[in-house]
């Protein structure tokens, strides 16, 4: 009986990671395989040669160096300002007693409430006003401060002793220089668990950067790979996977090297709201 | 003096305080809260952008949005997306989460396969899967044909083109129903079951009567956080299907892109923005108190 419950167990489970891991396969298959293995039936679960002319074809098509540069200087740029702003206004709610300070914090909270597709047409507006749509500032605007971000990094704060600070006081450190050389290696496991999860959340965003993009020079790598797929050309499913290997192996290599810190970190504190 | 000293460090971290909040609170009142109150009040206006002309209609953007077919169909489609994938979601991950609660050879590896489609970009996971729904070349037919089954049209047809986003969905968020379901299974003190246990319960009476009500609290999060997630439902509908074929699988966001960014009815869209925030705040009001009567402290 439970050499049965255990051969179950096993047989559920590999079924559905195959099912999981199926689109995963089929797509590196595909990109590497040639066009008659593609369109083959019975499907060719093994290519019968390797072939990179799918790449080459991808590679020709579109500018992804940029689009991977694009996509690296929004999420950088965001998760470091997130995080110098968050680790400062953090502490600011932890630590200091102000008026206005609830209603301050609420405000910061609610935006969590207000997604980006609720508010996108009047920001829209807005930075067309000061011209930034269509720019890297324009896409980072409603990403330089993240409210999830403020809310973990308060947390962290608030479990460190007060008579650490106070100690630090006594020395003669002023409040900056407390916050960057005491607080923060202090919470270092929080700021970095922040930092993966807005990162992976910058990465793969795709409505605003569409929104507020029409440059191809501008796009990130979401934009470009959904813009890639030609809606009126004849279809090529070898580049197009080619395309979305590209997009999306550096990506997976990362996760495949870190996936127990990452799925950890994301368990702790859910993903960004 | 030392009541002197106390005030001037007071009014010293008063200051401190205003100026480290500063940054997050002028952006997110720019980019965040400024824009949220302008998008409810662009609803009663029609806003023509290149001319910087904002004319008050009232609820004329309102009336029409109500007469209007493609955003009913938008809507019944985002409703009966969310009616779906939550559930389904939240079920599968509950029993994923069960079977993982058991330690067993690989079970590290299993997690991190199932947690894979999660840290992938929808836009592109989804280009993966327009190739998989392919009806003469896909992989899923040529497998329906392998066992000698019909072929199904998938995207192509609006009879199946929702259920085939859905299935996509609940691959994408399979992993992360289930990781949250195991963080919340492992904090449930072993000794409820071991008194269970001893009391005659067996396997599935003890998953009844202790696991589901001492999960409560993370259910009501998961129903909350992916209703609020699956409302927003875009990337996936944009690159598979773009809400077609004839609006079967259009949905509120798509229609408010399209409205606002293709056509450029921005108070139009205002509109069906304000229907989408009331909508995701209704959602959630309702289920977290719903959810209290469930709760059970321990």
């Amino acid at each position: 009986m439970r050499a049965a419950g255990r051969l179950g167990l096993y047989l559920t489970v590999t079924g559905v990671a195959v099912l999981m891991v199926l689109p995963f396969y089929w797509m590196v298959i595909t990109a590497v395989s040639p066009a008659s293995d593609i369109l083959a039936f019975p499907p060719k679960w093994i290519p019968s040669r390797l072939t990179g002319e799918h790449f080459a074809a991808a590679v020709a098509k579109a500018p992804w160096l940029t689009y991977y540069w694009n996509s690296l200087v929004v999420a950088v740029v965001s998760v470091g300002c997130s995080l110098v702003f968050g680790l400062f206004a953090g502490y600011a709610f932890a630590v200091y007693r102000f008026p206005l300070q609830n209603v301050c914090f609420l405000l910061i909270l609610s935006t969590l409430m207000v997604p980006v597709q609720v508010t996108s047409v009047a920001l829209y507006v807005l930075l067309a006003r000061i011209e930034w749509v269509d720019s890297y500032l324009g896409i980072l605007a409603p990403n330089f401060a993240s409210a999830f971000g403020v809310f973990m990094i308060r947390q962290g704060i608030k479990a460190i002793p007060v008579d650490l600070l106070e100690a630090a006081r006594m020395d003669g450190a002023g409040e900056v220089r407390i916050v960057l050389t005491i607080v923060a290696p202090l919470i270092k496991t929080t700021l970095a668990t922040v930092a993966m999860i807005l990162f992976l959340g910058s990465w793969n965003d795709f409505l605003w950067p569409v929104i507020v993009i029409n440059s191809q020079n501008l796009r990130t790598l979401p934009v470009g790979i959904a813009l890639f797929k030609d809606p009126y050309g004849s279809i090529n499913y070898g580049p197009l996977m080619a395309a979305t290997v590209i997009a999306t192996g550096p990506m997976l290599i990362a996760y495949a090297v870190s996936q127990k810190y990452m799925i950890r970190g994301i368990a702790l504190t859910g993903l960004k709201g | 003096m030392i009541r002197w000293r106390r005030r001037s460090n007071r009014h010293r971290h008063l200051l401190h305080a205003y100026l480290f909040i500063a940054p997050v609170v002028l952006l997110f009142g720019a980019f965040r809260v400024i824009p949220a109150v302008q998008t409810l009040l662009y609803s009663v206006y029609k806003v023509e952008l290149l001319r910087g002309r904002f004319t008050f209609i009232g609820l004329e953007n309102f009336r029409a949005l109500v007469a209007d077919p493609a955003f009913a169909k938008a809507t019944v489609n985002t409703l009966a997306y969310v009616a779906a994938i939550v559930p389904i979601s939240a079920a599968l991950g509950l029993g994923l989460a069960v079977l993982f609660d058991a330690r067993f050879r690989l079970s590290e590896l299993f997690k991190a396969v199932y947690f894979a489609p999660m840290v992938t970009s929808t836009a592109a996971a989804a280009m993966v899967w327009w190739w998989l729904y392919n009806p003469q070349f896909g992989l899923f037919n040529v497998l329906l044909r392998l066992v000698g089954l019909p072929d199904q049209p998938w995207l192509m047809s609006s009879h199946t083109a929702l259920t085939a986003i859905i299935i996509f969905s609940v691959w994408k968020t399979l992993g992360y129903n289930m990781i949250i379901y195991l963080a919340g299974l492992q904090a449930i003190p072993q000794q409820f079951y071991e008194a269970a246990t001893i009391d005659g319960a067996g396997t599935v009476a003890r998953f009844w009567r202790i696991s589901v009500p001492l999960l409560a609290p993370t259910t009501t999060f998961l129903l909350i956080y992916d209703s609020i997630l699956a409302f927003q439902v875009f990337d996936q509908v944009f690159v598979l299907t773009g809400g077609g074929p004839a609006n079967a699988t259009n949905v509120v966001v798509l229609e408010l892109y399209r409205q606002a960014f293709e056509r450029y009815n921005f108070g139009y869209a205002a509109a069906e923005a304000t229907v989408l925030f009331l909508l995701i705040l209704g959602i959630t009001v309702v289920q977290y108190l719903y959810s209290r009567r469930f709760e059970v402290a321990y």
